[in-house]
């Protein structure tokens, strides 16, 4: 078969629907999102960045599907695995020059035995791929990342503010930049699929970092 | 076409067709082009929005999953052994030694 024949019209798009063998068109994303995974440590006192892999980048929603039904769920992961899934160029660290300002939005599901965290993950990576969880203008959604934990899952949406205007960057008030988080912190919430008393909690990268714990105090809650 | 692979593997079509397909412009063309039963993107995601029409619901996605299954490529067993891992190893919750 010649790819020199380009689809003259309507007609002749074929989507994966249509033939999942022969399709000539496929969707774009909004962005080219690029997963990465967190081994667990071995124990032999390797560092963080050998422990952090860079796996693929993608940008359609058909090479989405292709990496997902090929890749290791996370309920088989083992403890002290992550998975992130980062706009292309984000490191999923705190001290990435695009992180340093930023936050995060999390939850942590405590009952592993009880919770489908695949289902969870999945719908999370949809919203974020499929751009359900900020608006455009927004410009806050850094990526999401799964921890595998031995008393917990969490799952977590980095944001590239706490709300503050940017060093250099003349932007919102901080009263919008909340508002902005919080409207995003809800959709989060939706794609988790959470009640309304289940609170997801945010809080700054450096306020963790500074307190030396993973366990950060909670700026504001949705 | 299911001889051992024991030249250089060859991409599926899955693969090829992946590599080769234009993207959908789909602010333009997505209303139109879904064979009968796939739901389109949910219009109102895309209405009205600044964006470029790349806006998908979970629905929509979700319709993807059982129809595109390759692998990314035919190096991907291989990648996937190097970075998350196989499941014979680190995949696997760890026990006791």
């Amino acid at each position: 078969q010649s790819s020199s024949n380009p689809p003259a019209g309507d007609n002749d798009i074929k989507t994966v629907f249509h033939d999942a063998e022969n399709f000539n068109v496929k969707h774009p994303l909004m962005n080219t999102w690029t997963l990465w995974f967190t081994k667990p440590p071995s124990g032999k006192g390797d560092n963080w960045a050998e422990l952090l892999k860079e796996v693929i980048s993608f940008d359609s929603v058909e090479e989405f599907w292709g990496i997902y039904n090929n890749i290791t769920p996370t309920s088989d992961l083992a403890l002290k695995s992550d998975y992130h899934l980062f706009k292309k160029g984000v490191r999923p660290e705190w001290e990435d020059p695009q992180n340093k300002h930023g936050g995060k939005w999390a939850f942590q599901f405590k009952d592993k035995k009880q919770v489908n965290i695949d289902a969870l993950w999945l719908h999370v990576m949809l919203a974020a791929i499929g751009e359900n969880l900020e608006d455009e203008e927004d410009k806050e959604v850094m990526g999401v990342v799964v921890n595998v934990r031995r008393g917990f899952y969490r799952i977590g949406l980095w944001t590239r503010t706490v709300g503050k205007a940017l060093p250099g960057e003349k932007g919102r008030s901080f009263e919008q930049g909340k508002e902005v988080l919080q409207k995003i912190g809800k959709r989060f919430k939706q794609a988790l699929q959470l009640k309304e008393n289940e609170a997801v909690e945010f809080s700054g990268h450096t306020d963790a970092a500074n307190a030396g714990s993973t366990r950060a105090k909670a700026k504001f809650t949705v | 076409d299911t001889h051992k692979p024991v030249e250089p593997a060859e991409p599926t079509a899955g693969m090829h067709a992946l590599k080769t397909a234009r993207f959908l412009e789909v602010r333009n063309e997505l209303s139109k082009v879904y064979p009968e039963g796939i739901l389109s993107p949910n219009p109102a995601l895309n209405l009205g929005s600044k964006n470029k029409g790349r806006q998908y619901d979970k629905d929509f996605l979700l319709q993807f999953q059982e129809v595109f299954k390759e692998k990314p490529s035919m190096d991907w067993d291989m990648k996937l052994k190097e970075t998350v891992g196989d499941s014979t190893d680190s995949a696997r919750p760890q026990s006791a030694r």
